[in-house]
């Protein structure tokens, strides 16, 4: 992994962090995690509460869709978990992150939510290829989800752009923003 | 004479002295070293085995959250089986209290790999079958809580001695006093060995004529125990002695008892020789030493004279005869008062059932363990540095699976010639998809004897199982979907060794031009050979490997038939992409390994790996259900819940030798196989052997339907089942539902075209159909 890529990678996933963290604070108060001091300096140690344009990752909230599509939502037991994940990706602590969401995985299997929770910690320790093989998961239980489907290929763009493979990066953006 | 002999032996005086001086100092230094090297023996023992600890492994932990399908009393059997005790009020972790739906406990302290998890109090109401709410002891919330995990074996030495070490703070007061009042009551004060004792003893035993009372002292038991040596020689005893003194020396009194009861040795468990209060408080009472009550400690102690003698299993009425007498050792030494022991002597044994319960014993699945790990591992590391192994067995669906595999075989053996006395041998792999977790083995008949473990190292020819992997192929081809035709007739192969290979059907009838989802659903072997040899040979062969098979078979026509050497967990694997969309994912047994200090070592972590087009995948998927709507899998629906979405294959090798059946549920993939070990003929098909299994297994397990979305660039076409041709749901024969290519044209069957007016002569058939069923 080069110094470049691992700061890009590390710039996502403090971002998607900061959402997910913030989203959380909404749905489940007493499962907030304390906004960490990350132990690394590097400039995102934005506030936690901004919230960029994109809508966060794990939360439902009313969806701007047509009634016929019912994009997923997690389930509390879920929500607990991927809240408890975050925090430990916080603490750089993959492998527990990655159990964590891994439990939830264990209750939800058909949820493609979670494979991309558990792709993202992949992204985040590096492991690209697991990371697109987890959204692309996502992308096979989300046929009939456009807004997770999007969210997935989202991923895999990601995954691409750490690799420096560009151009199916570029594909892969594409097609996220096409179901948006 | 006499003066004369005085007078020389005057002479020899100085001489003899000397002589006898040196014989006496050899004597005393050879009983030196003699002693010393007893003491490096003894020692070493003694501080080797303080470290030698088996790896302890655990079961999957059951997770309890609002929603989880857990009635009251399904969650009762769940803490029973980890067992908690059902009191009053619940104050002690490890024990809970029921009112109705109502489920109130007291968790234990646990050390996951991944967290510790300190007691807590949970307050549970179910509805239904499921759990309505969950909160803590201050009335709050409690999204998802994790059970300790059932402790379901250790890896222990080929010698067979296993063991749970537990630390003296994990052991009551009454375990020692015990101890000393039954075996050894001057222990406290003794130099190791107790000579009042053996005088006592052989007092008593001269009078009886016979041995009643041994005079060992628990530092001689456990002398005796290291050695593993059954001699009663007397040399042996006085090698025995000397060593108990010794170690009186080296070692404090507390760490001799601890040592003890970490030591002894308490019951037998096939090749497994429980040793230690710890496994054997597992073993006996499916719980931790430190829950034991008196009367279970009490008898724990009454054992220790006999464990055979005493097992409370096979002489129930000895071992209590023998535990009451304990209790009554107890009260008259003053460890207890008379109201306790008297109230511990009414209760009952309270010993759990080997097997399908706590205590029970799991050798297919720990070997599959063991071999996991030995990758990483020395053995001596497995066996002695106290490593904790989460694994990803589930007790429940493995009860289950030995539940149906055992009244299925019993069943088949009653049904055949009762002459063969030969017994059918059975294999269940149970593995939730999604993940690769093996959340079920069973590597034979008798499921808890440790031997030849057929999940892993039968490798059997597979028959029908190979057909979706073929199918699989001619579908990623582009070519074919499952509407398209391809002709069931006489089949010649010209092999390359001359001969001309003729496969047939196992009717031996042709059955024509038919589609293919018709062809895989009634395993036609005739029309999947045809087709294996359009899509090709390689593709066929290289397709094994892209889903998971750790070797590519011979590009051999047979291997159409399924003329390949797979074992049971192997096929599990290559059945894994198909109950994965696409995806597959290796099979594991261990989700993580922590060492003696709680310290992670190694996790085996979820990974995927696109193998197969999902969308092929899924034509495939949906052609596996109608193998149970319409073929060979149809006799499942007897055990079945109705409603209930399941896919899967039968497989037959040739000559009836190996009956397979390999499918899958929204949550559970399941390999069943029967056979006889020596390879010969079954008589029995996939369909009626291990379809039953399977199909019972699947019942019982509260398993969720297959589903998943239709893939992009499919469509939902409905289709007469025989003919293959495009029909309205609401006419045609046996009209069923495919999924293919949206540019797929599918010729209709002539009436009933989509979109045309039902008409009269439509109406009537439909009719004379209601009429008919």
């Amino acid at each position: 992994m080069t110094k470049d890529g691992s700061m890009r990678a590390h710039i996502v996933l403090l971002s998607t962090m900061a959402l997910a963290l913030s989203a959380c604070a909404i749905q489940e108060p007493r499962q907030t995690p304390a906004p960490q001091p990350t132990p690394t300096p590097p400039q995102p140690q934005t506030p936690v509460e901004t919230r960029p344009g994109s809508p966060p990752t794990t939360v439902e909230e009313p969806q701007p869709l047509p009634p016929t599509i019912r994009e997923p939502v997690l389930s509390p037991a879920s929500r607990a978990l991927v809240g408890q994940a975050q925090t430990q990706l916080a603490s750089k602590n993959f492998a527990v992150a990655a159990s964590s969401i891994e439990r939830a995985i264990r209750i939800e299997p058909d949820n493609p939510l979670l494979w991309i929770e558990l792709g993202k910690v992949r992204q985040a320790e590096g492991n690209y290829v697991q990371a697109e093989n987890m959204a692309r998961r996502a992308v096979a239980m989300s046929a009939a989800t456009p807004k997770v489907q999007a969210q997935a290929w989202g991923l895999i763009a990601e995954s691409y752009r750490a690799r420096g493979r560009t151009a199916e990066a570029m594909e892969a953006q594409a097609r996220a923003d096409a179901v948006r | 004479m006499n003066r004369k002999r005085s007078s020389r032996l005057r002479k020899y005086r100085k001489q003899i002295f000397a002589g006898i001086v040196l014989i006496l100092g050899l004597a005393v230094l050879g009983l030196l070293a003699w002693v010393f090297y007893l003491d490096r023996q003894i020692t070493a023992q003694f501080e080797g085995r303080r470290w030698t600890l088996p790896a302890q492994v655990y079961a999957e932990p059951t997770e309890l959250y609002v929603g989880q399908a857990f009635g009251a009393d399904a969650l009762e059997r769940e803490l029973k089986r980890l067992g908690y005790q059902r009191v009053s009020t619940p104050r002690q972790p490890g024990s809970y209290s029921r009112n109705g739906e109502r489920i109130e406990l007291i968790t234990r302290r646990f050390r996951f790999w991944d967290a510790l998890q300190a007691p807590q109090e949970l307050i549970l109401t179910t509805r239904g079958d499921a759990i309505e709410t969950m909160r803590n002891g201050r009335g709050e919330d409690v999204p998802i809580f994790r059970l300790d995990p059932l402790l379901i074996g250790s890896i222990f030495p080929i010698h067979g001695e296993d063991r749970v070490v537990v630390a003296p703070d994990e052991v009551s007061q009454l375990l020692p006093a015990a101890l000393k009042v039954v075996e050894d009551r001057d222990f406290d004060e003794h130099i190791g060995v107790d000579f009042s004792a053996i005088a006592r003893a052989a007092w008593v035993n001269l009078r009886a004529g016979q041995i009643e009372q041994g005079g060992s002292t628990l530092t001689q038991q456990l002398v005796k125990s290291y050695f593993l040596d059954n001699r009663r020689t007397f040399g042996r005893k006085i090698e025995e002695a000397i060593m108990a003194m010794l170690l009186e020396v080296h070692f404090s009194k507390q760490d001799l008892m601890n040592a003890y009861i970490n030591e002894i040795y308490l019951g037998q468990d096939g090749a497994r020789a429980i040793h230690g209060f710890g496994l054997a408080s597992q073993f006996y009472f499916g719980k931790p030493l430190a829950e034991l009550q008196l009367h279970e400690e009490a008898l724990l102690v009454a054992m220790v004279r006999g464990p055979s003698y005493y097992d409370p299993r096979r002489h129930p009425d000895r071992a209590k005869a023998r535990r009451n007498l304990v209790l009554d050792l107890m009260k008259q030494h003053g460890v207890l008062d008379a109201k306790a022991a008297a109230a511990a002597a009414k209760r009952p044994l309270g010993v759990v059932n080997s097997g399908a319960n706590a205590g029970g014993y799991y050798p297919a699945f720990l070997d599959l363990v063991r071999r996991t790990l030995r990758r990483d591992y020395r053995e001596e590391d497995l066996t002695e540095a106290g490593l904790r192994i989460f694994s990803t067995l589930n007790p429940y669906v493995q009860s289950q699976a030995e539940q149906a595999l055992a009244q299925e075989l019993e069943r088949l053996d009653k049904a055949r010639e009762p002459k063969t006395g030969r017994k059918l041998e059975g294999v269940v792999v149970v593995a939730s998809p999604q993940n690769g977790e093996v959340v079920a083995l069973i590597g034979g008949r008798q499921a808890s004897y440790n031997g030849f473990n057929r999940a892993l190292d039968a490798k059997r020819s597979i028959g029908s199982l190979v057909k979706p992997v073929i199918y699989l192929a001619a579908i990623e081809s582009g070519l074919y979907h499952a509407a398209s035709i391809v002709e069931d007739g006489p089949v010649e192969v010209k092999l390359s060794n001359a001969q001309t290979w003729r496969p047939q059907n196992i009717s031996h009838e042709y059955y024509g031009p038919v589609p293919l989802v018709r062809a895989l659903a009634q395993s036609m072997n005739l029309a999947t050979v045809r087709l294996g040899l359009e899509v090709g040979l390689d593709k066929v062969t290289r397709q094994f490997v892209a889903l998971g098979l750790p070797r590519e078979p011979p590009q051999l026509p047979s291997v159409l038939l399924g003329a390949v050497d797979v074992s049971p967990l192997e096929v599990a694997q290559l059945y894994t992409p198909f109950a994965n969309s696409g995806f597959s994912t290796p099979l594991r047994a261990v989700r993580s390994v922590v060492d003696a200090d709680g310290q992670p070592l190694k996790s085996f972590a979820l990974e995927v790996t696109p193998v197969s087009d999902p969308a092929a995948v899924y034509q495939v998927n949906r052609m596996l259900l109608e193998v149970m709507e319409h073929g060979s899998g149809r006799p499942a629906r007897a055990w079945l819940p109705p409603g209930l979405t399941v896919a899967g294959k039968t497989g037959t090798s040739s000559d009836y030798r190996d009956s397979w059946f390999a499918g899958f549920s929204g949550s559970h993939l399941a390999v069943v196989w029967i056979g006889y070990d020596d390879n010969s003929p079954t008589g029995l098909t996939g369909s009626s052997g291990s379809l039953a299994v399977w199909a019972r297994l699947m019942a019982s397990i509260g398993t969720s339907s297959w589903s998943a979305p239709l893939p992009e660039g499919l469509k939902e076409v409905s289709i007469e089942f025989p003919t293959g041709l495009a029909a309205r749901p609401d006419c045609g024969v046996d009209v069923i539902s495919i999924a293919a290519p949206e540019q797929a044209q599918i010729p209709a069957a002539p009436g009933c075209e989509v979109g045309v007016f039902d008409s009269l002569g439509e109406r009537a058939r439909r009719w004379w159909r209601g009429f008919s069923r």
